[in-house]
């Protein structure tokens, strides 16, 4: 029997029960369709983590002096030669950035605080939070600016502003204390206060001055791709022999664990849902194949073979399950349209920065692995959900099921 | 040409929780090309089981069957299901059609199960609708006809193939008087034109005075078997 007429029997069988498929369609397509949903929600969210960890200032490879992790500070910094730049092809670079990095203490006239003293090259920032940053006054001119780059909760906490003085404490190369006056340029707003508290910024050769050293303390590299990631990160480790060099996963352990998690997460997700709609689906066949046992037992006793029968049934919940694929797979795509401008989660904006998230803007992301991953596995569930109702239908005896 | 049907000690028990259930009694009988046999008796006598075993449905417990030269013995689900299809045509008592498929798709039905091409299939139905008189029905659902109707579309579909053997089970148990009269002049007709062999079991005198043959079962035996005179039939 050809598969055109079985794919002509169970449509038109599938008309037979319309509001119980009806029924049926509706959860299936719903399921879809907040599973889609979910998974890109999911993806944005770490999308939007990862992009937070290698934006704050940490890049997705970066070179460090063995111990500076533990221990940071200018006596584990390095030599850098000034016309060295990372041998990337060109469409896989997006920048790269040297610095100087030291903890710190700023007093003003009133406070003093704990900070981290960033010497940076300003026009090599565009890799980092830097390049967002909106500043009230001036911005740092060049690698020679002498005046700093303050927070402006930290300038709250220093009860300061731009154009006042305030005086940087830290350990030079020697090992001895070192202390200058700078000038404020300007105040930074970032989108989390926890970096506008803690990051004081100055120009790189101004650092250098202060601690008394030519070296710096890494090297930053942004690729266009993470996909790049582990040959760049194979040649710096060439390339830097004596260094450590890491990849940001590592040096952002939380963020990239939590990657990870909503990879499973994902996963988990369909799983439930899904689940709990395929024994919906069942029930569907099981009921639809227990008021046609005497029309299939009609069939068999005419002489359409099991597996012809078997195949029918199966179809059936196959094209319920196709259907409710397309419909929620449309309607998925269509909200995450909708939501393309992103979702404002500022109302959660505190418990977000503790997870590392760059923004309080939230955009859904479909990855087509996805996508391919809940259609295809919810095509196969739908034919093995039915696929034991009908063979228990197939294997009644024509009578016995006639006699139904 | 083979004689159609030939059971030899045919026997069939059903198991039962109180005690075994003897349907078929060590039948021997004999069906040869062309004829119209009805099968007769009270409830429980054994007519549908016989029926039903020489119609490949049911597997006799005892004794052997040929259905046009083929031995049902020991034949596989899958060859019983063949030979049903390309040999036997049935009319059960529930018409039995595909309720979403029309008078002429049902039709059809069984000779795309036999992977005839479709112009022919197409042919075939109309020939066989017209020949009974459902020209006019062949659009028509089973919910849009009666079940006199009904019972015509199942004949066409079971003759459509010119099946060697047409078995009929109690056909006008659900039909009127004048219905049941119609029925049997349709079965008589394609008897006599098509030289289709028909066995019928029938609680039904109407019936059994259409049919050449009648043979009595009771308690799982032949008891009796008549030949009606030829101004009877």
């Amino acid at each position: 029997m050809s598969l055109a007429k079985i794919g002509q029997l169970a449509w038109r069988n599938l008309w037979r029960q319309r509001r119980r498929n009806l029924t049926m369609l509706v959860a299936l397509s719903f399921a879809v369709m907040g599973v889609i949903f979910l998974n890109a929600f999911l993806r944005g969210l770490t999308a939007q983590m990862a992009d937070g960890a290698i934006n704050s200032m940490v890049g997705h490879v970066k070179v460090l002096q063995p111990g500076y992790r533990d221990d940071p500070g200018i006596a584990r910094s390095f030599v850098l030669e000034s016309e060295w730049s990372p041998e990337i092809p060109a469409g896989q670079l997006q920048g790269w950035a040297r610095r100087v990095r030291v903890p710190a203490v700023i007093m003003s006239e009133r406070e003093t605080r704990g900070i981290e003293f960033i010497g940076i090259d300003p026009a090599q920032e565009s890799i980092s939070f830097v390049a967002d940053w909106t500043v009230e006054g001036e911005q740092l001119e060049g690698p020679g600016d002498r005046r700093i780059l303050v927070g402006r909760s930290l300038a709250e906490q220093l009860e300061t502003e731009a154009g006042r003085r305030l005086v940087i404490v830290t350990q030079g190369a020697d090992g001895r204390s070192r202390e200058a006056g700078y000038r404020i340029a300007g105040l930074y707003q970032s989108e989390h206060s926890a970096l506008e508290k803690f990051h004081v910024f100055t120009g790189i050769e101004a650092a250098q001055a202060l601690l008394a050293s030519d070296t710096v303390t890494e090297v930053s590299v942004r690729l266009t791709d993470e996909k790049y990631q582990p040959t760049v990160l194979q040649s710096l480790i060439a390339t830097f022999v004596g260094l450590n060099v890491f990849d940001w996963q590592t040096l952002q352990p939380m963020a990239a664990t939590m990657m990870q998690l909503s990879d499973a997460m994902i996963y988990i997700l369909f799983i439930i849902v899904m689940s709990a709609l395929v024994f919906g689906l069942v029930n569907t066949v099981v009921t639809a194949v227990m008021e046609r046992y005497r029309e299939i037992g009609m069939l068999r006793a005419l002489g359409m073979r099991a597996g012809a029968v078997l195949l029918q049934i199966v179809t059936e919940s196959t094209l319920i399950m196709i259907m409710g694929v397309v419909i929620g797979t449309a309607a998925g795509g269509g909200l995450c349209l909708w939501l393309s401008d992103g979702v404002d989660l500022s109302a959660f904006s505190e418990g977000l920065e503790a997870f590392g998230f760059s923004s309080n803007t939230l955009v859904p992301t479909i990855m087509p692995a996805d996508l391919a991953f809940v259609v295809v596995a919810s095509l196969v569930m739908g034919v093995v959900a039915s696929f034991f109702p009908a063979l228990r239908a197939v294997r009644l005896n024509p009578l016995e099921a006639m006699r139904r | 040409m083979n004689t159609v049907v030939k059971c030899h000690g045919v026997s069939r028990v059903y198991d039962d929780e109180v005690a075994p259930v003897h349907a078929l009694r060590n039948v021997d009988f004999h069906l040869e090309p062309g004829e119209f046999v009805s099968l007769a008796g009270p409830s429980g006598s054994g007519k549908s089981t016989l029926l039903h075993v020489i119609g490949a449905l049911d597997e006799p417990t005892e004794g052997s069957i040929e259905v046009d030269g083929v031995s049902l013995d020991g034949l596989k689900a899958r060859e019983l299901s063949d030979l049903r299809l390309e040999k036997i045509g049935f009319v059960f008592q529930a018409y039995n059609l595909i309720p979403v498929l029309t008078a002429r798709e049902n039709v059809e039905f069984i000779m795309q199960l036999q992977g005839i091409e479709s112009s022919a299939r197409r042919e075939r139905a109309e020939e066989a609708l017209s020949s009974l008189d459902l020209g006019e029905l062949a659009d028509r659902r089973p919910n849009e006809m009666s079940g006199g109707q009904q019972q015509r579309v199942a004949i066409a579909r079971a003759i459509v193939t010119n099946p060697v053997l047409l078995l009929a089970d109690e056909p006008s148990a659900n039909l009127d008087t004048n219905t049941t009269k119609e029925l049997c002049e349709l079965l008589t007709r394609v008897n006599r034109e098509r030289g289709v062999t028909i066995l019928t079991a029938t609680h039904d005198p109407l019936v059994m005075g259409y049919a050449a043959r009648q043979v009595t079962l009771r308690d799982g035996e032949i008891t009796d078997e008549q030949r009606a005179t030829p101004e009877a039939t």
